[in-house]
């Protein structure tokens, strides 16, 4: 054990084991924060029959850069469409639990999907631009909500939105171009320009470096740093270093449960569980 | 490190010598699934090649038209200034046969002698008076189609050497007509008559423009009612309508309307638009709707598949900005969409194009011989002018029906080019 234990991840203490054994699936850790942005109450998810996810407690802080962390179809992603309501548009995916936004479950009856995504936005795993000129790309939404209303407008937050994106240097002669025609990571941050061009309050991000090499990671990590000052962002990762390095916080999600979760240095280097631990070294059973 | 000592294939022998031993018998078989390929396609084409042949060889003839100089004179007693329509043209016409040949006397032999022309002779002196009315009364020199007989001789489609009771041409005829011939008198010219007259019963008279007119018609009464019905149900039913047995039932029959034999629209055109609504038979309207019942399912089918190949990606990022189900059909989904749907418009309107059975059951297979100007003219369609003229006794029909057959599959392939075209387009554009 204790070998293992130092030929392990580096940043680990060595000689202190973790608190909560394998066997034990409920959530350990910091999972409440002051005046969250979000505040999710036991919520779980269902595909038809399937369990995808289960009781899961977590609130994500104001202005926090929050990283889902967790082996393949261990229901971070699940969980982070929860947010938006994004499992709506899957078929036979049930939700239930509470998710606060302002004092409002957006789980509610009444609660407006439209609007909800104007505050929420999105960052896919895959760059999906529109097939559409990256201006339009960027106006899209705002036209759509009314935020703009007339050319200058238009203009002035295209602009805005390209360059709060990194992206404003490389594209400003050819705004006409196709998004479709850039390249993978610049297609990514025409993702985040389009998503912040709407001026949400958060952002979910779904493994957005997974199909990037590591220069253009790099660029969206500097730019998710600088977000953070006026979004409250949740990012699904595979990399850990990715969540060590951007995040404030880090929670563990493994078979369907949120088993740790906690600041992020607190989680790399003393995990209070078991599964974490074994997670974060690479040792899996 | 045991584990990488294990061979995962039995037998001894390295991998390489293995495949190599079995490389030949792999590459054998994909030759042979190559030439079959090629032979599949080879037997297509040639049989496609055939057809065409057979079509334009027996059709190409038609585009062609024999016609008879005449010198008429307009008599003044047979032409009245005041009334030119009432005038015996074919009588002046007949004068004109008969002074060529002054020893022609006995009732029959004038009525073979009369016969060398067609009838529609008449019909032309009279257009030809009626633009130049200062040449009444003058010997005027007129080309007049040929009657259809003499026109299949010229054409080399009647064999002199068949005994005259089974010739449609007597010997009498055969030596007026090579008489006019060393006169000068006969000569082909271009078949305008075919493309821009209706049907008729003369084969010299007939031409397919009634029938193209009526095509015509009846494929943009087609056009205007299934593009939108089908597109707006295709995207009804792949995008907002709730998955239940409902919307299962409704799927399934869409896939069984498209395999219904098109006679059965047909009757149910007759059943419904004209014994219950009362509309009038062998209109372009009627025979519009019963195409559009016909083609609505396939427009479905192909437009739904169309809207499900549209990435979901791009429906995420559409509902992750914020925009409602009719924006991001509206706005993402359709354009992506419109390229096969269209296609597949395009692709019922050519079946429509060519259907003949539903068109016989409500009375499009009638002989009508005015060009349609309406969609409430009574009215023939491509495919059917050909069944009627396939059925008619006469040599002459028969190259027209092939004529027929080609200016059908002319628009035919026009249509589907159309296809690809507007298929390029949208693509480019995206």
């Amino acid at each position: 054990m204790n070998q293992e234990q130092t030929t392990g991840h580096p940043h680990i203490r060595p000689g202190r084991s973790p608190l909560v054994e394998r066997t034990e699936r409920a959530t350990v850790g910091q999972t409440t924060v002051e005046d969250p942005r979000i505040s999710c109450k036991n919520v779980a998810v269902y595909y038809d029959a399937k369990k995808a996810i289960s009781n899961i407690n977590l609130d994500i802080g104001r202005n926090e850069v929050i990283a889902m962390i967790g082996p393949s179809g261990c229901g971070k992603s699940t969980f982070l469409r929860c947010l938006n309501r994004m499992n709506d548009t899957i078929e036979g995916c049930t939700v239930s639990g509470q998710i606060f936004m302002d004092g409002k479950n957006i789980y509610d009856s009444d609660v407006d999907v439209v609007p909800l995504r104007a505050q929420v936005g999105m960052v896919f795993q895959k760059p999906n631009p529109f097939p559409k000129s990256i201006y339009d790309n960027i106006a899209y939404g705002a036209r759509i909500h009314g935020l703009v209303q007339n050319r200058d407008e238009t203009d002035e937050l295209v602009v805005g939105s390209l360059k709060r994106a990194g992206l404003w240097g490389e594209v400003k002669d050819r705004l006409k171009m196709s998004g479709t025609s850039l390249s993978g990571g610049q297609q990514q941050r025409l993702c985040i320009a389009r998503a912040i061009a709407v001026n949400p309050e958060v952002i979910l991000m779904d493994e957005p470096c997974s199909s990037l090499d590591p220069i253009a990671t790099a660029i969206i990590e500097e730019l998710i740093d600088e977000l953070k000052q006026d979004y409250t962002i949740v990012i699904v990762t595979h990399s850990m270093q990715q969540a060590s390095r951007i995040s404030h916080r880090t929670a563990y999600f493994y078979q369907g449960d949120l088993v740790e979760v906690g600041s992020t240095d607190q989680v790399f280097l003393n995990p209070l569980h078991q599964l974490t631990e074994d997670y974060i070294t690479g040792r899996f059973e | 490190m045991n584990n990488l000592n294990k061979r995962a294939v039995p037998g001894n022998g390295r991998t390489i010598d293995i495949v190599k031993k079995g490389l030949n018998k792999r590459y054998r078989k994909e030759r042979r699934f190559r030439v079959f390929g090629w032979a599949a396609v080879m037997i297509s084409l040639g049989f496609l090649f055939l057809l065409f042949i057979s079509i334009i060889s027996n059709g190409y003839t038609a585009f062609q038209q024999t016609m008879v100089r005449l010198d008429v004179y307009l008599d003044t007693d047979v032409i009245d200034k005041d009334d030119l329509a009432g005038a015996d043209y074919a009588k002046l016409i007949h004068e004109a046969l008969l002074s060529v040949y002054p020893d022609v006397t006995k009732y029959n032999e004038k009525r073979k002698l009369y016969e060398l022309v067609s009838t529609g002779a008449a019909y032309r002196l009279r257009d030809f008076v009626a633009k130049n009315r200062h040449a009444i009364g003058t010997t005027i020199q007129i080309w007049v189609p040929a009657d259809d007989d003499v026109d299949m001789l010229i054409k080399g489609h009647i064999d002199r050497k068949t005994p005259q009771s089974r010739r449609r041409i007597n010997d009498r005829q055969l030596a007026w007509v090579d008489h006019l011939i060393s006169r000068g008198q006969v000569k082909k010219v271009f078949n305008m008559t075919f493309f821009t007259s209706g049907d008729s019963r003369e084969p010299e008279l007939a031409g397919i423009w009634g029938a193209v007119c009526g095509s015509f018609y009846t494929l943009i009464v087609t056009l205007v009612l299934s593009f939108p019905i089908g597109g707006a149900a295709a995207v009804y039913l792949e995008e907002f309508a709730p998955k239940n047995r409902w919307t299962d039932i409704i799927e399934v029959n869409i896939n069984n309307l498209a395999a219904v034999p098109s006679i059965v629209y047909g009757l149910l055109g007759l059943a419904v638009f004209l014994n219950f609504f009362g509309l009038p038979r062998s209109v372009p309207l009627v025979g519009g709707l019963v195409l559009t019942l016909m083609t609505l399912p396939t427009i479905i089918i192909v437009g739904r598949s169309a809207l499900k190949a549209v990435s979901p990606s791009i429906r995420e990022a559409g509902l992750s900005i914020g925009a409602s189900k009719v924006q991001l059909v509206a706005h993402h989904v359709l354009p992506q969409a419109l390229p096969g749907m269209l296609t597949g418009t395009i692709i019922g309107m050519a079946q429509a194009l060519g259907e003949t059975a539903p068109l016989l059951m409500i009375g499009m297979v009638a002989f009508i011989v005015d060009i349609p100007a309406g969609f409430t003219d009574p009215s023939t369609v491509l495919p059917v002018q050909i069944y009627l003229w396939a059925d008619s006794p006469e040599r002459a029909f028969l190259e027209k029906t092939s004529a027929a057959i080609m200016v059908l599959l002319l628009f035919l392939m026009i249509m589907n080019a159309t296809a690809v075209f507007l298929r390029r387009i949208f693509e480019k554009r995206q």
